[in-house]
């Protein structure tokens, strides 16, 4: 049983790193937590949704999930247009980019609702098995894409950042915007390439999640709390950090509920995070990115 | 000379003014039928004003797959009621409201839909925590309600055990939908352990789970377990993983739809086989919604035989429901909604005065006997308890191969705690 309880805590893991990876990539440049992560998840979810609907023949999954990268994209430009790059300009103070993320998610969902409704919509199943078994341990097939996914973003950002001149774009942008623009570094670009990228995962974590739970307009936001648990235990900012975190959270999630039920799991749950911040604030990579929370 | 025009203009003006006033005085609600010199009968004075009802159901929250079709399930009701000659020939005019299934804002409404638009009555909605915070204005206010709040505590106190003088019950409670439910499982389906998945934060679902646990312990039958989560969670793999692991004959589920379609995936993926108890939240779209398809060993109370085009108006009432709104798929509470309007009605129709809030809550109580329902079976207010005599019963639905819902029998019970 605790070979199982351990596979579960991983798969749920794996759905919060989904979440935490796309809150981290943003602090780490933006140095501020885009809370509006979370409704653009939702967003992509029923973008996915109708744009399988629009077909007689559903199209792969595969390509859904190219299509709603490419939603997640433009909706995140069109956040940061609306929403950051007035504050970026005006050199706002941190709770300003705090309270302008929450407004986001908030008037996402509230769209969502008064378009979509609350009913739940169920993307058509794409395996034929909800489980398969290795030996005698079951494994959840869609929990285990998306830790797979989780795992492939990973490389793919990891990859990104430290080999490619974008990369190296975004992590001079994320020490000092000014004197990388003396180096003939454009921030603006390069945060526009860094919204990119979060929006490009929002699209992704927007289908999966629909996949494994329904779409609804909370979908994205309701997963936003234990993101956040997760990229700051991870160490704010840090990519691998953020999704190693996540899963820890799924593994005592689990464990916690098992053994002593869902009212207390919360209550211990954040308890054990207290004391692990107390004794390591840099979270588990042990570095974070600075300034903005 | 002046002074005569001046008289003669005064007189013109006063004969003008009396010539221009109305010929009759505004009708009373209250006048009587009036008998003429041969003994005849003519028709009374309709007061032309129409009467103003409330409805508060979810249209937003939570809950909004079923508060959307029970909201339009009311409206479809006045409508037909008006088009038939209104209450006694007074029209109905509908004031709605959202309360996005939160007790708070359902006050709100509450309080604009008495103080600011006057209302005589409220139809309420499928919901507890809303209903169960309106109890005591209701009483204060003297405003009938009438809904599908099934939670027994909307209608009795619980500690005195009287009944909320103003608050009316239009389908089986959960309770008795439970007993009706665990009777079915232990005699039908030869059930003896149980173990049930629920939200302990949703007041419905504590109020099915309870009495289905008592059923089962008071006729013999073995709880393994009785695991919950809350509004928060995504996730109940770990409970699920329990009760696999213990192997019931059966798990009881009684949450609204989006939790439903989890938990029966979970117990599903958890390699739990066996049967599935399910509210009646557990009609469509939970069949479509659910990742293992089919839904297998699913049974669950209904309150309608959608399918039946022979008894009821309800499969005509949900097909034009579905057509009007571009609903996907079938939902009882459109028949909710016409119900508990149509009992509203009954006492109004047999009111001297339909807005009169003691008047209407007395014929409520004591002379509401077999109004018939959307689903062709017939409503009794018990005045013990605000709530359906319990001849009203339910159906036991399930799932077919193909993915339909059928209903397998339709059942009461006298069992009471």
């Amino acid at each position: 049983m605790s070979i199982q309880l351990l596979i579960s805590g991983i798969s749920l893991g794996a759905v919060y790193a989904l979440v935490a990876v796309g809150f981290a990539v943003v602090f780490s440049v933006l140095k501020f937590s885009n809370f509006a992560h979370g409704g653009m998840i939702s967003a992509c979810a029923y973008a996915g949704f109708y744009f399988q609907r629009s077909f007689s023949n559903p199209p792969p999954i595969y390509l859904t999930i190219i299509f709603t990268a490419g939603v997640g994209i433009t909706l995140s430009f069109v956040i940061d247009t609306i929403a950051y790059r007035r504050l970026r300009k005006k050199q706002s103070p941190n709770i300003y980019y705090f309270l302008a993320s929450i407004t986001m998610s908030i008037l996402i969902v509230n769209l969502l609702t008064i378009f979509f409704g609350k009913n739940l919509y169920a993307f058509p199943p794409i395996f034929e098995n909800t489980t398969f078994m290795i030996g005698k341990i079951r494994f959840s097939s869609i929990d285990s894409l998306i830790l797979i996914v989780s795992l492939a973003i990973l490389t793919i950002l990891i990859f990104l950042i430290d080999r490619t001149r974008i990369g190296l774009a975004i992590r001079s942008v994320a020490i000092n915007p000014a004197t990388s623009q003396l180096m003939g570094i454009n921030p603006d670009v390069t945060i526009m390439a860094v919204f990119a990228i979060a929006g490009a995962l929002a699209g992704i974590s927007g289908v999966l999640l629909a996949m494994k739970l329904s779409v609804y307009p909370t979908l994205g936001s309701q997963m936003m709390l234990k993101g956040f648990i997760a990229s700051v235990v991870g160490g704010l900012g840090s990519l691998g950090g953020a999704i190693a975190a996540a899963i820890l959270l799924g593994i005592i999630e689990i464990f916690l509920t098992y053994y002593f039920g869902s009212l207390s799991m919360p209550i211990i749950l954040f308890v054990l995070m207290l004391i692990f911040l107390a004794i390591r604030p840099a979270g588990i990579a042990g570095r974070f990115a600075q300034e903005k929370v | 000379m002046k002074k005569y025009l001046a008289i003669l203009l005064t007189l013109v003006i006063i004969l003008g003014a009396a010539a221009c006033s109305p010929s009759t005085p505004d009708p009373d609600p209250s006048t009587p039928p009036t008998e003429t010199a041969g003994g005849e009968v003519t028709d009374p004075i309709v007061n032309p004003d129409p009467i103003l009802i409330g409805c508060i159901q979810d249209t937003s929250g939570g809950a909004s797959i079923a508060g959307k079709p029970n909201e339009w399930g009311v409206v479809y009701a006045v409508k037909w009621i008006n088009e038939n000659g209104g209450v006694n020939g007074r029209m109905i005019e509908l004031h709605t409201r959202d309360c996005q299934n939160d007790a708070e804002v359902a006050v709100t409404n509450y309080r604009e839909l008495v103080d600011e638009v006057g209302v005589c009555a409220i139809i309420g909605p499928p919901l507890s925590n809303p209903a169960s915070a309106w109890v005591d204005l209701s009483t204060e206010d003297e405003i009938p309600i009438v809904g599908h709040f099934m939670d027994e505590l909307c209608t009795t106190n619980p500690d005195t055990g009287e009944t909320y003088p103003y608050m009316f019950l239009a389908e089986p409670s959960c309770s008795v939908q439970s007993y009706i439910l665990a009777k079915y499982a232990m005699e039908d389906l030869g059930v003896s352990s149980v173990a049930s998945l629920y939200n302990i934060s949703n007041a419905y679902a504590v109020a099915h789970e309870k009495p289905f646990m008592e059923y089962v312990e008071d006729h013999a039958g073995s709880v393994l377990a009785r695991e919950t989560f809350t509004w928060t969670d995504t996730d109940y793999s770990a409970q699920a993983q329990k009760i696999a692991s213990l192997n019931p004959d059966a798990v009881l589920l009684c949450d609204y739809a989006n939790q439903m379609v989890t938990a029966y995936d979970n117990l599903r993926d958890a390699g739990y086989t066996g049967k599935i108890l399910g509210a009646n939240t557990m009609y469509p779209p939970f069949n479509t919604l659910v990742k293992n398809q089919p839904p297998y060993d699913c049974f669950f109370v209904q309150n309608y035989d959608l399918k039946d085009t022979d008894t009821g108006t309800i499969a005509e009432l949900v097909e034009m429901q579905m057509t009007e709104t571009g609903t996907d798929y079938p939902t009882s509470n459109v028949g909710f909604g016409w119900d508990a309007t149509m009992v509203l009605y009954n006492a109004m129709l047999k009111a001297e005065d339909p807005t009169n809030g003691p008047e209407v809550r007395e014929i409520l109580e004591s002379q509401t006997e077999n109004i018939l329902s959307s689903g062709g079976k017939y409503i009794s207010i018990d005045p013990a308890t605000h709530r359906p005599t319990l001849d009203l019963g339910m159906y036991i639905a399930t799932y077919t191969e193909d993915n339909e819902i059928v209903c397998l029998v339709y059942r009461t019970t006298d069992y009471s705690k």
